[in-house]
């Protein structure tokens, strides 16, 4: 670990000047599950990290307000996964959440630094996508909102520009009926980082979000307006070639350790039908109740 | 207190649990200094020249160590081979090969060092990475001819090759001939504590030495010729480590550190990431090609085994796992005719090591899922045809070797308890397999015993407590036979000043040799009570007789403590004990001596396959070994089930993934993958088979190898079963099982 400065704002505004001021060489502090590793690695090597953990406008919350549910910027997996809307309504995020890392790291880590690190295998990029997040940005021109889709650039990559943080992530909270699953492929049961995470949503109105990442540079969002999809009359079995269409964004990398790209490839199709079929019966099993 | 059987709670284990042990990098002696090594990202390099002029500049950097520091030519040293350069000697010769070192006021300085420091350096192309790069006609040598004289082999990169058999095979003799190859890969230990090493000048001249070395007399040894200084200058410092699992056995850097402190006249030390352990010690990969005859009864004719070991840049102990395994190669079944072939190759790769199983866990992967085949084939059950075949109780199977054991009791134990021939489930199979692996083949054990004035012991013993238990096992014999309760017994271990030499702590050898050394330390200490009690109540010494604790007068009964305390009133005092337990060398063995014991074991699992994603989930695994008898029970089921999780690993997901140009790619904790608690079986058991026919005290034989002697064969048994897939590599990755699973499709 190099030498750097450590800074503890009060305020988003004292957190937004110091980022605009260090720009490149700011790092951000929250969870620090990445952040410390790459410290530690001399991935990175920032002048200055900014701690926001202490920031009353960002200290750890989970708002349901207007149809909205909104995650603070430290807002840990651990307390997404507990959560009884997130249950209710975003089953798919609570999944992915809850096998992000071990339970350390989920006591720890962010929703929110789980984008922003910017991993095309982020756990919970996929179901974001799904639901449709909005990622609130402060800068110093002020707050703006942007669709998650817009906000996941590349790898490490994302749409922050100098001087702009995450403040919060927002999500609509589904009028009609929605079903979603998660399904992820690892290498083993334990701690581990996925080669596929696919997220699966199916609404009440016959539109099927699929979301997938892990195979190319980013999480991918494809949309499915047509019905066809989400039926529930027509057994999963049978939509083997729509749900190929779905990946047909995924560019499995040739060289990863983790799988090959046949096999990833087969696995989409695999687990995007288990997905599907999860999704389905879950917005069934909701529109029963 | 008889404590046989009993289990009672481990010697130093709270201290591991609550974080109060001290480890080696726990130690800091005032003044200590830092070290680090330098390293290059290839696996091939000529080094032009080591610039450590920037690192030099760093504050807290006190010197670099480059290969130009050390005595040339350059020093080498090794168990077997003298092959091993302190520093890399011209070239580097694999991937993460120590090219020089930083000592430093801080880690953190020495850390910065270490990547200040510039070297200049060619990369040379080509390399030995596989068994075929290295027998290639054309091969590349990866060592130097002139290290190894006089070899008939000096000219190749075969280290050496091993033969032995017995009768002459004839593969018209039988019904069915099978043959396969099969592979094993490279895998690390992964001790959770990384190997770590410290070294200080002594005021005389001497040299103190601390290491996470599971040998420390070893050690002593090594460093001594090596540093020119008599064993009394050597004090080897040997804290219990955090695991060992033989990849501590052997010396590796301590050579360097000692150069370093004895250069800046102050303690150094050096304690690796575990990142720097993969590049360190690894198991030999091995690729095994086996040919088997059997009757048309399933009675096996002949065994033909070739095994090309792959070991690293440098031999280490790996030509001694060549010959060991190599040996008991056949396994535990009685056949008229066997060829076995072993050959030590090396590569430019980590060099590889012991590693719980010394080489049987390759070989019987093999072995067992041919044997499979022939089962198969000849419509024969699988455990059917290992219970035709295995060798009885007492029946010689290998030349001057016998069963130590009731081994079909033993299999039949294990097949009874994973419910061998009840219907299965859809995508499930079962697998057994049995396999042995020889014991200790010479010992040293020297041991004493202090039986203090209150009743107290101490017990002194060179073997290395690695999280085995050997602390609570030495205190479970000292307790029974003199009588104390465990918790007054101190086992003292771990400094070549203090305690009496040990050979070695491996190959499950030191509740068996220095187990006896204790109890015959014990039973001098007895001996000498006897004395005193004739002595007090003017007996002859015939008249009285021991049992462990007591002494039994012709008219009474008198605990041994008691004796003692009358006879050194009013001045206090002690008994003191000496025991030695000696297995000398067989000059006509092939492997120098007979194995004490052999472990034998049946592993037995049941597993669903997913056949869509290739994943494997293990249902049921049980695992049954002949232990004797069982001297802590619990000790020894955390062994087995400790043992077949780590076997899990090589079955299903550890590895070794190199570049093309021989860079290890999957370093560290994030790629390279070990089972976790999650990953276990649903259902796990272990057994033991007690006869109390063991050579160790109370009729024991050595345990912790045993349950993952066959873990893969066992395990991708349960997986052919279930897909009808043969897979002959391991791990049986999910994308491995899904990839058979395709074939055909």
């Amino acid at each position: 670990m190099n030498r750097f400065e450590y800074a503890r704002p009060e305020t988003v505004a004292e957190a937004v000047a110091l980022l605009d001021e260090y720009g490149p060489d700011a790092q951000i502090l929250a969870g620090g599950t990445d952040l410390v590793i790459e410290l530690r690695n001399h991935w990175v090597e920032p002048k200055v990290v900014i701690d926001i953990k202490r920031i009353p406008e960002l200290a750890p919350a989970i708002v349901e307000d207007d149809g909205v549910l909104s995650f603070s910027a430290t807002t840990v997996m651990a307390d997404v996964v507990a959560n009884d809307v997130v249950q209710r309504y975003f089953p798919a995020l609570a999944e992915a959440a809850d096998v992000v890392g071990s339970v350390q790291i989920r006591a720890r880590a962010t929703l929110a630094g789980n984008i922003c690190n910017g991993s095309p295998a982020a756990d919970t990029s996929p179901p974001l996508l799904v639901f449709d997040a909005t990622v609130v940005v402060a800068g110093p021109s002020g707050v703006r909102r942007l669709p998650v889709d817009d906000f996941i650039v590349g790898p490490g990559k994302t749409a922050l520009e100098r001087g702009e943080m995450v403040i919060a992530i927002e999500l609509p909270i589904p009028e009609q009926g929605f079903g979603s699953a998660y399904q992820r492929l690892t290498r083993r049961r334990g701690t581990d980082l996925a080669s596929i995470t696919l997220c699966c949503g199916v609404s009440a109105d016959g539109v099927t979000r699929f979301a997938y990442g892990s195979v190319g540079p980013r999480a991918f969002l494809v949309t499915d307006d047509t019905g066809e999809l989400a039926d529930p009359s027509v057994p999963v079995a049978e939509k083997a070639e729509l749900i190929d269409e779905v990946f047909h964004l995924a560019s499995p990398s040739l060289k990863s350790l983790r799988a090959s790209p046949e096999y990833r490839v087969a696995m989409l199709r695999v687990l995007g039908a288990r997905a599907l079929e999860t999704a389905i019966a879950r917005l069934d099993k909701e529109l029963v109740a | 207190m008889n404590e046989v059987g009993t289990s009672p709670r481990r010697g130093g284990g709270y201290g591991r649990v609550t974080g109060h042990q001290e480890y080696l990098a726990d130690i800091k002696l005032p003044d200590m200094l830092h070290a680090k090594l330098v390293t290059i990202e290839v696996s091939r390099a000529r080094i032009l020249a080591i610039d450590t002029t920037a690192a030099e500049e760093i504050p807290g950097v006190v010197f670099v160590m480059t290969p130009d520091d050390l005595p040339q030519p350059m020093i080498r040293f090794g168990p077997q081979f003298q092959d091993r350069p302190v520093l890399a000697a011209g070239e580097v010769k694999y991937h993460g090969e120590p090219v020089a070192a930083v000592v430093a006021e801080s880690r953190e300085a020495a850390e910065a060092g270490a990547r200040a420091v510039v070297v200049d350096y060619e990369q040379l192309p080509g390399g030995v990475f596989t068994v075929a790069d290295a027998l290639a006609p054309d091969a590349e040598l990866v060592q130097d001819p002139g290290l190894r004289p006089g070899s008939a082999f000096a000219d190749t990169n075969i280290i050496d090759e091993k033969n032995f058999g017995w009768g002459e095979i004839d593969p018209g003799d039988a019904d069915l001939v099978v043959e396969d190859t099969y592979q094993f890969p490279m895998v690390t230990h992964f001790a959770i504590e990384p190997h770590a090493f410290m070294a200080a000048p002594m005021g005389d001249g001497g040299i103190e030495v601390w290491s996470t070395i599971q040998h420390p007399y070893l050690l002593q040894k090594m460093m001594a010729k090596m540093f020119e200084k008599p064993l009394s200058k050597v004090r080897v410092h040997a804290p219990d480590p955090g695991g060992g699992f033989g990849g501590k056995q052997i010396p590796k850097l301590e050579p360097l550190v000692i150069f370093c402190a004895l250069r800046a006249e102050r303690p150094v030390r050096l304690v690796l990431s575990l990142d720097e352990t993969f590049q360190t010690v690894r198991r030999t990969a091995a690729e095994i090609r086996v040919r088997l005859g059997f009757d048309s009864e399933g009675m096996m004719k002949f065994s033909d085994i070739e095994t090309n070991f792959l070991v690293g840049a440098y031999v280490d102990i790996a030509d001694r796992i060549v010959s060991k395994s190599s040996y008991a190669a056949a396994g535990p079944y009685s056949i008229p005719a066997v060829k076995i072939i072993g050959r030590t190759i090396v590569s430019h790769t980590t060099p590889s090591t012991a590693f719980r199983g010394f080489g049987i866990p390759q070989i019987s992967w093999a072995r067992e899922s041919l044997i499979d085949e022939a089962a198969y084939q000849l419509g024969i059950d699988r455990l059917e045809i290992r219970l035709r075949n295995v060798a009885r109780y007492r029946e010689p199977f290998i030349p001057n070797e016998e069963a130590d054991g009731d081994w079909e009791q033993t299999i039949r134990t294990a097949a009874k308890r994973i419910g061998w021939g009840d219907p299965l489930k859809p995508n499930r199979g079962r697998g057994i397999a049995i396999g042995l692996k020889s014991g200790p083949t010479t010992g040293l054990s020297y041991s004493t015993v202090r039986l203090l004035f209150d009743g107290s012991a101490m017990v002194y013993a060179g073997t290395s407590d690695m999280g085995q238990g050997a602390r609570t096992i030495f205190a479970q014999i000292v307790a029974t036979e003199l009588g104390v309760p465990m918790d007054q017994v101190t086992v003292v271990m771990g400094d070549t000043a203090v305690v009496p030499y040990d050979q070695q702590t491996s190959a499950s050898r030191s509740s068996v040799l220095m187990g006896t050394a204790i109890q015959r330390a014990c039973f001098d200490i007895q001996g000498k009570i006897r004395a005193m009690a004739a002595g007090l109540y003017q007996l002859d010494e015939n008249a009285i007789k021991v049992e462990p604790g007591i002494l039994l007068l012709p008219d009474r009964e008198v605990e041994m403590t008691a004796v003692m305390q009358e006879a050194l009133a009013p001045l206090g005092g002690e008994v003191i004990g000496n025991g030695e337990m000696r297995k000398d060398k067989m000059p006509d063995h092939p492997l120098g001596g007979t194995a004490a014991f052999f472990e034998f074991n049946c592993t037995a699992s049941e597993v669903e396959v997913d056949m869509e994603t290739g994943a494997t989930t293990l249902i049921k695994h049980v695992t049954v070994g002949d232990t004797g008898r069982s001297l802590n029970p619990n000790q020894v089921h955390a062994q087995d089930d400790g043992a077949a999780i780590m076997g899990l690993g090589h079955t299903l997901m550890e590895h070794y993934i190199f570049d093309d140009e021989g860079r290890v790619r999957n370093i560290g904790a994030i790629d390279y993958r070990i089972v976790t608690s999650m990953d276990l079986p649903i259902e796990m058991h272990s057994e033991s088979i007690e006869n109390a026919d063991g050579p160790g005290p109370y009729g024991i034989k050595g345990v912790s190898e045993g349950s993952l002697l066959v873990t893969a064969p066992a395990v991708g048994a349960a997986v052919r079963e279930a897909t009808g897939k043969v897979i002959r590599d391991l791990p049986l990755t999910p994308q491995r099982v899904w990839e058979a699973l395709q074939e055909g499709k």
